[in-house]
């Protein structure tokens, strides 16, 4: 059983090694999500006059401390994006290679394929994710944010990093296979990967408004709330994975 | 039929929404037995290996494949067979031993390097092996196909148009291959257009239009089709040598078709060949030549599927 899985994971990867624009992207979408935080970070307290700051009742520091604690939610993004590449084109390209008949014809169970699809992206997607959390620390600390990073790392942060991070991008990668497997071609597969990224989004919209915040048991509560969805769908993509009439309708 | 049956199909059948793909198919292939599955385009063929190779699960019947129902145990089923596709694909940035190797590691036991270095040698591609499989040929790619479904020595092939594709030595040597394969106590079902190849390869022979139309061995079929007829030219005596014929028991009917040629036909073709040959001299005909008419397995194949 793990045999088979690992040797799905280890055979996306070096499909993922050997498409160079793959890891190229792995790198950029991180970099670029971790740089424009700690620019908006930076830049935005500076340039924002201080008479406004002051009739809202605070200051440049309070405004980087804001930006700053968007951060863990925002580092979501980068799984989800990941996802949006990786996941949704798992099964579409079997398909396009004519490969997945064979595969079939092999003693791999559906979910053995399916969970082996959803590790092989969201395992790297995951580690570029811890990566740049501590990129962002890291250069933080560096900018003389320490004392402001250090209310934001409290255990709701590394509960959101360490549990919900995980959580959420296995169901953005599960949304993502649900959509390759129900895709008649890439650029289907590709129109449906939007919805890997409305968990975030969500998230995100609850962080940024304001309406929910994230203590440590909710942060935890939602994570549980994540893993059980991540369970449901993944049986739930097991059972949507037509193996018929991929073979049979695929042209 | 061999003693050991390797797979049996009881009234199997398949619906796509309103069209019947197959219906009611019951045949069975024994071990060591290659059998072909002839038929027309759309008539089943594929659909009937997909079901038998626990990919495509029956409407309706059930069959049995090395002791497993493949549409109940598919996985359990897949550990002892190989499935040649129609249009076998491959991972084709990727080098031809890692996409063997690949396939080979979802077997129990099979040590998927050593299979996959194994296969490549026994198909000629050793060569080739570290080469990405988007710069192989097509025949390269098919012969790359039938070593990935030989990884692990199944004990059933299925093999969906196995030579199409292929120059006529590759072809040439993958039937000596599937031949060799069915020494090896493999059995065999296949898929194929090609009447010559079936002819040459299979014990017996299926052909089918959604049901079974016939399934029997390539001489059966042709013998059930068209009566045995043999051709007796002589230099002279025709007219005695038809008078004394038609008289003769195992003589069924003989006529005339020319100045000097005789058709006849025996009770048994083959054992009253020499009593035919003997009254003709007996009766002062002078032979020039005994021969039977020949009638190809494409004649009988048309036969067959000729809509009613």
């Amino acid at each position: 059983m793990r045999r088979r899985i690992w040797n799905v994971v280890r055979m996306e990867w070096t499909g993922i090694a050997t498409t160079p624009s793959s890891p190229l992207f792995l790198v950029v979408v991180p970099l670029l999500l971790v740089g424009q935080a700690l620019l908006l970070a930076w830049i935005v307290p500076r340039f924002v006059s201080p008479a406004i700051l002051g009739t809202a009742g605070g200051d440049a520091g309070t405004l980087r401390l804001l930006i700053l604690r968007q951060f863990p939610f925002f580092v979501l993004l980068i799984p989800a994006m990941v996802a949006n590449v990786f996941a949704t084109l798992g099964i579409v390209e079997e398909k396009v290679s004519r490969t997945l008949e064979p595969l079939l014809a092999t003693p791999v169970r559906t979910w053995e394929l399916l969970v082996g699809k959803i590790l092989s992206g969201a395992l790297p997607a995951l580690a570029v994710a811890w990566l740049s959390a501590g990129l962002f620390v890291g250069v933080g600390y560096a900018l003389g944010w320490g004392a402001l990073l250090r209310t934001c790392l409290t255990p709701a942060f590394f509960l959101s990093i360490f549990l919900l991070m995980p959580a959420v991008s296995l169901l953005s990668f599960i949304i993502g296979v649900i959509g390759s497997s129900r895709a008649r071609d890439a650029k289907e597969a590709q129109n449906l990967a939007v919805l890997v990224v409305f968990p975030i989004f969500a998230l995100i919209a609850l962080q940024v408004t304001g309406l929910v915040e994230f203590t440590p048991v909710r942060t935890l509560l939602l994570s549980l709330a994540f893993v059980a969805a991540d369970a449901i769908l993944l049986r739930a993509a097991v059972r949507l994975f037509g193996r018929e009439s991929i073979v049979t309708r695929w042209k | 039929m061999e003693a050991r049956t390797a797979l049996s199909a009881h009234g199997l059948s398949k619906r796509f929404g309103e069209r019947v793909a197959v219906d009611g198919l019951t045949f069975a292939v024994g071990a060591a037995e290659i059998v072909g599955l002839l038929g027309p385009n759309g008539a089943g063929k594929t659909t009937t290996l997909r079901m038998l190779a626990g990919i495509v699960a029956p409407t309706s019947g059930s069959a049995t494949v090395v002791g497993g129902d493949p549409a109940v145990e598919p996985e359990r089923v897949h550990e002892s067979i190989g499935f040649l596709t129609e249009s076998p694909g491959f991972y084709e940035r990727l080098t031809a031993e890692r996409n063997l190797a690949y396939f080979a590691a979802f077997y129990d036991g099979v040590d998927a390097a050593a299979a996959a270095r194994r296969e490549l040698e026994r198909m000629g591609l050793a060569n080739r092996a570290r080469d990405k499989v988007g710069t192989f040929s097509k025949g390269m790619k098919q012969r790359l196909a039938l070593a990935r479904v030989l990884l692990h020595a199944p004990r059933i092939l299925f093999l969906d148009e196995p030579t199409a594709g292929l120059d006529p030595e590759a072809a040439r040597d993958l039937r000596k291959l599937i031949v060799s394969l069915r020494k090896e106590g493999a059995a065999v079902l296949l898929s194929t257009h090609n009447l010559t190849e079936a002819e040459e390869l299979c014990d017996r022979i299926a052909v089918i239009r959604t049901q079974l139309v016939a399934v029997d061995t390539a001489r059966a079929l042709r013998e059930r089709q068209f009566e045995r007829r043999l051709r007796v030219r002589l230099a002279a005596g025709a007219e005695e040598c038809l008078a004394a014929l038609r008289s003769e028991a195992f003589v069924r009917d003989a006529r005339k078709e020319g100045d000097d040629l005789l058709s006849v036909l025996l009770v048994d073709p083959d054992q009253d060949r020499p009593r035919l040959v003997a009254r003709v001299v007996a009766t002062g005909g002078q032979i020039l030549e005994v021969r039977e008419d020949e009638r190809s397995l494409e004649d009988a194949y048309l036969n067959l599927v000729e809509e009613p």
